[in-house]
């Protein structure tokens, strides 16, 4: 099976999923930040007291958040955040996904388990590790350093 | 100088260095494409670019306005860092009041992680998910900023072939 099959037919589950850093509305703005730093996420979900999502507050937020009232720091996350988490269910095929982030231009979905409570966090990093493990050709061998290449030609 | 003219039996004696070599094949066209296409066929353009002394609140303004989550920043025609917003939750955020009038080079990343115009797009992708680098600059073989790849253009270049 290639890898566009396995796209259309593995549910999300599949994916190497980000654990998902809950935040209380009520939460500041640094409160909110400083998670995201420490858990080196893009992005925090916020959710109810049931644990369901019910938005999401992302870097982008924080720097257009600081352009407008620099004193956002210390303001309720809840006046900044989306007001949608952009839930998809971890048995939605990773081809639902994949439309969903093209046709809202996402960069970050709330995964829910069966209940529909905020379970764990993906985006296109979590598409890129998948392609990288289903697709290991040039994979294995890449360079991680730029500078590999040789500073001068050799030869013709 | 004249080049010797080789025998029927030199060329007898030829042997074919690619004789064992297999043509890869693919499942599928996205398979090829990652492998055999240029990384440019992944929509690597618009980007924008700032120079050093940018002003770090200019540049945020900059971003917002245009909604791009990082630029690329040139200094003679160099790449020399990229700021994204990773880069203003990580160093500006804080101390935003007060640093916000100094130059984008004292809070971007320095030196980025970068692809030719020439790889593949598996190479970007593999670079993007192993190094965890949400955007990589494009250069030519000039070292010339050509392009970005983030992971909007990533998303856009496989819904492509999973349409019908």
């Amino acid at each position: 099976m290639g890898l566009r099959e396995n796209i259309l037919t593995d549910p999300v589950s599949e994916l190497e999923l980000r654990d998902l850093v809950p935040v209380d509305r009520k939460a500041t703005v640094r409160e909110a930040a400083a998670l995201m730093r420490d858990h080196r996420l893009g992005c925090v979900v916020i959710v109810d007291a049931a644990g369901k999502p019910v938005g999401k507050f992302t870097e982008r937020l924080l720097m257009s958040g600081l352009l407008k009232d620099p004193a956002c720091l210390d303001k309720p996350v809840e006046k900044f955040m989306y007001a949608d988490a952009n839930p998809i269910r971890q048995d939605a095929p990773i081809a639902d996904m994949i439309r969903m982030l093209k046709d809202r231009e996402l960069r970050f979905l709330c995964v829910t388990d069966g209940g529909g409570k905020a379970a764990a966090l993906t985006g296109p990093r979590g598409l890129m590790e998948y392609v990288a493990d289903h697709f290991p050709r040039q994979v294995k061998v890449q360079k991680m350093d730029s500078k590999v290449y040789m500073e001068k030609r050799e030869g013709a | 100088m004249a080049r010797p003219k080789r025998s029927a039996s030199d060329l007898s004696d030829f042997e074919d260095p690619l004789k064992n070599y297999e043509k890869p094949s693919y499942a599928d066209a996205l398979e090829r494409s990652l492998s055999e296409d240029p990384v440019t066929v992944m929509e690597t353009t618009p980007f924008r670019t700032i120079t050093p002394d940018t002003k770090i609140e200019k540049a945020m303004r900059m971003m917002v306005e245009d909604d791009l989550a990082c630029l690329m920043v040139e200094d003679r025609g160099r790449l020399v860092g990229i700021f994204s917003e990773r880069d203003v939750l990580n160093r500006i955020a804080e101390d935003f009041e007060a640093i916000k009038h100094g130059p984008i080079r004292v809070v971007m990343t320095r030196d980025p992680v970068y692809i030719h115009d020439t790889d593949s797009p598996a190479v970007a992708l593999n670079l993007m998910a192993v190094g965890g680098f949400r955007h990589i600059p494009i250069l030519d073989v000039d070292d010339r900023i050509v392009g970005i790849l983030g992971p909007i253009r990533v998303v856009r270049y496989l819904q492509r072939f999973l349409e019908d």
